[in-house]
């Protein structure tokens, strides 16, 4: 079984990483770099709870595999997202208007409405629901996810000018 | 370990380089695209292969060529490009429609139109799209290139006319000129959701007349299918609302599907005679 060599740029920073060639990016992420924001929930790529960016678009990491991304591949976790102002944008809107319950979907929820918002900083209800149609809630019946977004967005501008 | 761990991926950066490494397989199902299919088919039991060969992000297969007879798509065009793409647009909007329902965002950034064909899932969203341009899909092994008919290259369920040593490298597919072209899938939800019934379409009408025409339904039968039955009864008619009423209910008589876990072979009848209606009313 052969070794993948790679190195990437995950949250900014550099990292080299080496792994059996048919692992997913999700065991890279969390059992070889610790970085256990991004959630393993059905392992199937259809709850988008483990959803991270990878050169700007959303992918689920659950059945992605890690030899794909060449060298220079541009990751950007949960845990990366909190730094970036649009994204502590999007965290405080979660909490202000009390979107979670149970939580296990909401770092794939965070880090899908940030692509969103990097491409729409202004979307409709229709797009933010189309944005995070690939994320599965069994809690919250998504209105308060979705009125979170739309605050997190009413607030860029004026993040833009600090 | 992951049972994707038992399986020795290898990731070569150009197409002569895969095509090398596919040229001793005799066996299918060892080209790996975006992974939205294989991956998941491995990780819930489908016997995953002793090795396989990656074909994402290969040079070769991401070129978009437009030109007047055909537009030339790289197989590893990803859903995501083909749905923010403008000008494929403008002549391919079915394809591009078809593009934008692929579960959701997450999985059009991966998924690609040739991992799609190469899925032959009857109920790949792309093929009906791809089946009404009358288009070809582009083969290439070390004995050189071919190229196939779409309404030849799903031959039987979950088959596909290309042998171990090719790779699907591209689709050529003629624009549709002064046709419209109609897209409609029919799902438990819209997203995430493999659908129970889907149409494609691409009809031109002059003068009041059905010119041509092209229907293919996806989900109603073993492969994604062409209503040639349908179409030949259509073109050289004058589109009228009894016409329609006669295409919905030679649809309906035409297919046969069958009943399974997303639908009933009824309602899977209905609803192919109600999408035939739906192209013909939209034109």
């Amino acid at each position: 079984m052969s070794t993948i060599r790679r190195t990437w740029k995950i949250n900014g920073k550099t990292v080299a990483v080496r792994f059996p060639a048919g692992r997913r990016l999700l065991d890279v992420l969390r059992e070889d770099l610790g970085l256990i924001g991004s959630k393993e929930s059905c392992g199937e790529g259809e709850c988008g709870a483990c959803t991270v960016i990878v050169n700007d678009e959303p992918v689920v990491s659950c059945i992605l595999p890690a030899g794909q991304l060449a060298d220079g591949t541009e990751i950007l976790t949960v845990e990366g997202i909190e730094k970036k102002r649009v994204g502590r944008l999007i965290q405080q809107a979660f909490i202000e208007v009390g979107a979670v319950q149970c939580g296990f979907c909401i770092p794939g929820m965070v880090v899908s409405s940030y692509a969103l918002l990097c491409k729409n900083p202004k979307p409709s209800t229709k797009a933010i629901r189309e944005g995070l149609a690939g994320n599965l809630c069994r809690c919250t019946g998504y209105t308060k996810i979705i009125a979170a977004v739309k605050l997190a967005a009413s607030r860029i501008p004026a993040a833009k000018r600090t | 370990m992951k049972i994707t761990e038992k399986i020795d991926v290898r990731f070569p950066r150009t197409l002569a380089e895969a095509l090398r490494l596919q040229a001793g397989e005799q066996t299918r199902g060892k080209l790996l695209a975006g992974g939205t299919d294989l991956m998941v088919q491995w990780a819930a039991g489908v016997p995953a292969p002793e090795r396989a060969t990656s074909v994402w992000n290969l040079p070769e297969l991401s070129a978009i060529e437009m030109a007047p007879d055909a537009i030339e798509i790289g197989a590893g065009v990803t859903h995501a490009f083909l749905r923010d793409c403008v000008q494929i647009r403008r002549h391919l909007p079915a394809l591009v429609a078809a593009a934008a329902t692929v579960g959701a965002a997450q999985i059009q950034s991966r998924g690609t139109l040739g991992g799609n064909a190469a899925n032959a899932s009857p109920a790949g969203d792309t093929a009906p799209a791809l089946l009404v341009t009358g288009g070809s899909v582009v083969l290439a092994s070390l004995s050189g290139r071919r190229e196939v008919p779409l309404d030849r290259f799903w031959i039987d369920y979950r088959k596909i006319d290309a042998r171990p040593d090719e790779i699907i490298v591209a689709f050529r597919l003629p624009p549709k000129g002064r046709a419209k072209e109609r897209f409609r899938k029919i799902g438990t939800r819209r997203a995430q959701a493999i659908s129970k019934v889907m149409a494609a379409s691409r009809i031109l009408v002059e003068k009041g007349r059905i010119v041509s025409a092209a229907i293919a339904l996806g989900s109603v039968a073993p492969t994604p299918v062409r209503l040639a039955q349908v179409e030949a009864f259509l073109v050289g008619k004058k589109l009228s609302p009894k016409l329609i009423d006669e295409a919905e209910q030679l649809a309906q008589a035409t297919v046969a599907p069958i009943a399974d876990i997303r639908s009933s072979a009824e309602y899977r009848r209905w609803a192919s005679g109600r999408l035939v209606r739906d192209a013909l009313e939209h034109l």
